[in-house]
């Protein structure tokens, strides 16, 4: 009896020792055998690089707001300005505020803002970062417009206009 | 283990009250070292390239063109009698009139005169970048910043100044002009720059035609929430590392260049200039005096360059030194009826470089006198005027034998006017052997 057991133990360390020889294991290749690549996750805006020119940042702003491009003598113009003052950001600011003074900026009025803000900053976005916003984007946008209800479409493109992600492409 | 935690307390308490009223608004820990010799400085980049002849040694076209007519044709700078004949820098018809004296007293006899002082580049733009860098960098080259920190840079990092207490004001964005404002040195850069106007665009026809109508927003209900918004995007693109270059004006000092330009444009041209505003650089001044009245800085650096048509035009020439002449006594003058800089401003002025000894051929054609370009020896001499509380008057240093001093010096005499020429002395990037002009009296 006792022999009888010996042997069925040993039989079955036996299948056992195959089982965990020939198991499945990890492939030398790694995730290859997945067929999956690496991937680093950056933020949309990562691809951004490149800082614009004086002259592309104005032929830009202009087609943005009046979905209209600038002549290239004024682009031309309008550029030596921004070289005349020291401090770009009170240039850029200054010749935003005079594109608004202007007739013409192609923009909603605040009521069709307000009717569907998740579009409108979801619009925004696209027209001058030319990205889709992030969720966590979208809901600061909707926050903030909602809880501060005198800011208007035109202090929002103004924002755009004037950001930091908007000086590169 | 509460004694501990007291003591501990109590330590971070007094040094916090220690050092809080010490951190400046640039951010510096502790104010300059030294004593201040003026709380204002204006500072000349005289004019395009000036031959010593013309200018200091007052030979008017004796030396240059061989007509045996000497005189001063600057005589708000410089002491000395205006040519008795053959005028022809002067206003009207062959420029025939001269333009009256603004000063009561020349510059010179209110100051010291350094006479034959000793320019080591022969070109505009190293020239310019010896007098704002104070030192010869061998591998600046033209379209680039500096390569070394400016006097804009070391007066707001060592002298603790805000962005809109350092001023540059160029006659045009030609020439790499505007890159002056500072440098590329990573140890100081954009956030010590200066701010900067060209004025003959700023304010010229093209800044009348694309910046003049603003629109202007509400500083709180509409320019706050929009700063907010701007600063919600910069804040998601910068944690990516890609923040850009700025001065540092704060919003509150942005307001106020904006609200400055606002107040040209509807000046027009109704702002202050001198009598004469024939050139580029009359204009130029004229808005130089007006920053320097709307912001009072502590540091103004011009620049002039109209003389620099000697390559082609002595004639023109002549009448750009004499106006250019006219514009700095102008500047003097009201720098003086400002209360708060009256008694309390050094003026220092000098040509980046000077001019050659022997004319290029070129002949103008009013009055058929010979051009001078600017790359012999003679180009290596220039002076160094300046005037003003602590300033020793009617002294004149050097001559035209005996060379003292030299254009890197400008920027470390700066340093000692307003209080920190320890630091500066010490950077490591000035010229070997600079000194403050104050030592070298």
């Amino acid at each position: 009896m006792q022999i009888l057991y010996n042997s069925a133990l040993k039989r079955i360390y036996f299948l056992l020792a195959i089982l965990i020889l020939t198991s499945c294991k990890e492939d030398d290749k790694g995730v290859d055998e997945f067929v999956v690549n690496s991937v680093t996750l950056l933020p949309p805006n990562a691809g951004k690089i490149k800082p614009k020119t004086d002259q592309q940042y104005v032929a830009i702003l202009h087609a943005n707001l009046f979905q209209v491009a600038l002549s290239a003598n004024q682009i031309f113009e309008i550029s030596q300005c921004i070289e005349s003052i020291g401090d770009k950001e009170v240039a850029r600011e200054v010749i935003i505020s005079n594109f608004m003074n202007k007739p013409g900026v192609k923009m909603p009025t605040n009521e069709e803002m307000r009717a569907d803000l998740r579009k409108f900053i979801t619009d925004t976005f696209n027209r001058f970062l030319v990205r889709h916003p992030t969720e966590s984007e979208i809901e600061y946008f909707e926050n903030y417009l909602t809880a501060n209800p005198g800011i208007t479409p035109e202090l929002v493109y103004f924002s755009f206009s004037l950001s930091n992600e908007y000086l590169f492409y | 283990m509460k004694r501990r935690k007291f003591l501990k307390t109590t330590g971070l308490a007094a040094t916090a009250a220690v050092t809080v009223p010490y951190i400046l608004p640039s951010g510096r820990l502790f104010a300059a070292s030294g004593n201040q010799k003026a709380k204002h400085v204006v500072y000349i980049l005289f004019a395009g390239g000036v031959r010593q002849q013309e200018s200091v040694l007052q030979r008017y076209l004796d030396d240059s063109q061989d007509i045996p007519f000497t005189g001063n044709i600057m005589y708000n700078m410089f002491e000395g009698e205006a040519p008795s004949a053959k005028i022809v820098y002067g206003t009207g018809a062959g420029g025939e009139t001269p333009i009256p004296m603004l000063l009561n007293e020349s510059i010179q006899k209110q100051g010291t005169l350094f006479k034959e002082v000793n320019a080591l580049s022969a070109g505009h733009y190293g020239g310019l970048n010896n007098l704002v860098q104070g030192s010869r960098a061998i591998t600046q080259g033209l379209k680039q910043k500096p390569v070394n920190p400016t006097i804009f840079e070391y007066a707001r990092r060592h002298g603790g100044y805000k962005a809109t207490d350092v001023w540059f004001v160029g006659n045009g964005i030609g020439n790499s002009t505007p890159l002056l404002n500072y440098s590329i040195n990573p140890d100081y850069g954009a956030q010590y720059g200066a701010n900067f106007f060209a004025p003959t665009v700023t304010f010229g026809s093209l800044g009348q035609e694309h910046l003049s109508n603003a629109k202007v927003y509400h500083p709180e209900d509409e320019l706050t929430p929009m700063y907010q918004m701007k600063y919600f995007l910069d804040n998601s693109f910068e944690n990516f590392g890609k923040g850009l270059e700025t001065i540092g004006n704060t919003e509150a000092e942005k307001q106020e260049i904006k609200e400055f330009m606002r107040q040209m444009y509807n000046k027009g041209g109704g702002y202050f200039k001198p009598p004469v505003t024939a050139n580029s650089d009359a204009i130029t001044i004229g808005y130089a005096a007006e920053v320097i009245s709307y912001f009072k800085p502590a540091l103004t650096v011009v620049n002039l360059s109209n003389v620099d048509g000697c390559h082609s035009n002595f004639t023109g020439y002549l009448q750009n030194l004499h106006r250019a002449d006219h514009s700095v006594g102008f500047l003097w003058d009201h720098i003086k009826s400002i209360p708060e800089m009256a008694n309390d401003t050094i003026i220092i002025a000098t040509p980046e470089c000077g001019r050659n000894l022997e004319p290029n051929g070129i002949k103008d054609t009013e009055n058929e006198f010979l051009a001078f370009d600017h790359s012999d020896q003679n180009t290596s001499r220039v002076f160094t005027l300046m005037a003003g509380p602590t300033v020793p008057s009617n002294l004149t240093v050097g001559s035209e034998g005996n060379s003292i001093g030299q254009t890197t010096d400008n920027v470390l005499t700066i340093a000692d006017i307003l209080g920190f020429k320890n630091e500066v002395g010490s950077s490591g990037y000035l010229e070997g052997n600079s000194m403050s002009l104050f030592d070298r009296i």
